[in-house]
């Protein structure tokens, strides 16, 4: 994969020596036709086309920024209701992620969606802590974390 | 007409600022005004963003990444110190 | 062209001045620390990167790419959901109490058996 993003960088300052013109445009439109160069020739090379991973990145931003304005949306109706009686708590989430890395993705992707925040945790780092503003039904919440954002991160790391 | 609305928005913004003051005064736990200190730096940022639309200039993009990066130092080493008393681990 | 750009500009403004007030008033008024928490972590943030944007359109519209605003943009993203774990692991180790509604604790299950292992 890093091979393939050189080439893809070489062309486009090829493309930049060719155009006479040394401006972030011109890189940028080098590389647009590099990636281009590279989907007629990616049979040839050994390894998978390195977009389909970034396709998956850009499909985990996306997720995240749907969620991040429910989360919004959610943050302002509890904040604007007359009556303050919304149930937190403190609810233990066990995750099948792996690595460092993904765990504290997801920690911070729970952050970032509604009515939950990752608060701490467990020593083996398997259980995430997270409280919720307001827990209706705790397991129907732990499966919606476990069901969406895990899927996502493990499509973008495996 | 746009000069006013950025102006609605900055003075918006300034009640917003007093009142994450009023909760870092009453606050009851130090947690609160640490999260209230973060939140001011992370409003500030906002507020030097449209301090440089309405002036139309791009010299304080460097101050809005400082002020960043400053924000979220400060907020990590204080709750940290609070935790444990100590603000860098050793795994020893 | 010009007049479009303002605006967008302008609504861009007026959304994240929003909602930075709204995580201003939810910072004043819900109970507990953890429910603030959830106040400032997103709604401060999401607000701020909606004004940062609308700032980074307005000069991309006289021809000036700034790329510190957008930096500014992703540390803004990346740093506030750990900001904001921090505090409130910090508030619940130090014991700040849970608001009197709180249905379920299972973080106090973990500690209470770490103690016993001690």
């Amino acid at each position: 994969m890093p091979f393939q993003i050189l080439i893809n960088v070489m062309l486009a300052v090829l493309w930049m020596f060719l155009q006479n013109e040394y401006t972030f445009v011109s890189f940028l439109f080098g590389y647009i036709i590099g990636i281009l160069i590279l989907i007629v020739i990616r049979r040839f090379l050994k390894f998978d086309f390195y977009l389909k991973k970034v396709w998956a990145i850009i499909k985990l931003i996306y997720l995240f920024m749907i969620e991040l304005i429910k989360a919004n949306i959610d943050v302002v109706k509890v904040v604007l209701k007359p009556k303050q009686d919304h149930k937190p708590g403190i609810v233990a989430v066990r995750t099948h992620l792996e690595s460092d890395f993904e765990i504290s993705m997801l920690a911070a992707l729970i952050t970032l969606t509604p009515g939950t925040i990752s608060m701490d945790f467990s020593d083996d780092s398997k259980t995430i802590y997270v409280h919720s503003i307001d827990v209706p039904d705790k397991e129907a919440m732990i499966k919606d974390i476990q069901d969406s954002f895990e899927k996502a991160i493990m499509e973008v790391t495996k | 007409m746009f000069d006013t609305v950025m102006i609605i928005a900055l003075s918006a913004l300034s009640i917003a600022l007093v009142l994450l003051f009023i909760r870092i005064i009453i606050g009851p736990s130090t947690q609160d005004r640490i999260l209230a200190l973060d939140a001011i730096g992370v409003l500030l940022v906002g507020f030097i963003g449209i301090l440089m639309i309405l002036q139309d200039t791009s010299v304080f993009s460097d101050i809005v990444l400082v002020l960043t990066i400053l924000g979220f130092v400060g907020t990590l080493t204080l709750s940290k110190f609070l935790e444990r008393g100590v603000v860098i681990d050793r795994d020893d | 062209m010009t007049g479009m750009i303002d605006v967008i500009v302008a609504v861009f403004v007026v959304i994240g001045v929003f909602f930075a007030v709204v995580s201003a008033i939810g910072i004043v008024r819900l109970k507990d620390v953890y429910s603030r928490a959830h106040a400032s972590g997103k709604s401060a943030t999401l607000g701020v990167i909606f004004i940062m944007l609308a700032v980074f359109i307005h000069f991309l519209s006289q021809g000036v790419m700034n790329a510190k605003i957008l930096l500014a943009i992703l540390f803004l993203f990346l740093t506030a959901p750990v900001a904001s774990l921090m505090i409130t692991r910090s508030a619940y180790r130090n014991g700040v109490k849970l608001d009197k509604n709180t249905v379920t604790d299972d973080l106090k299950e973990m500690y209470e058996a770490k103690d016993r292992d001690k």
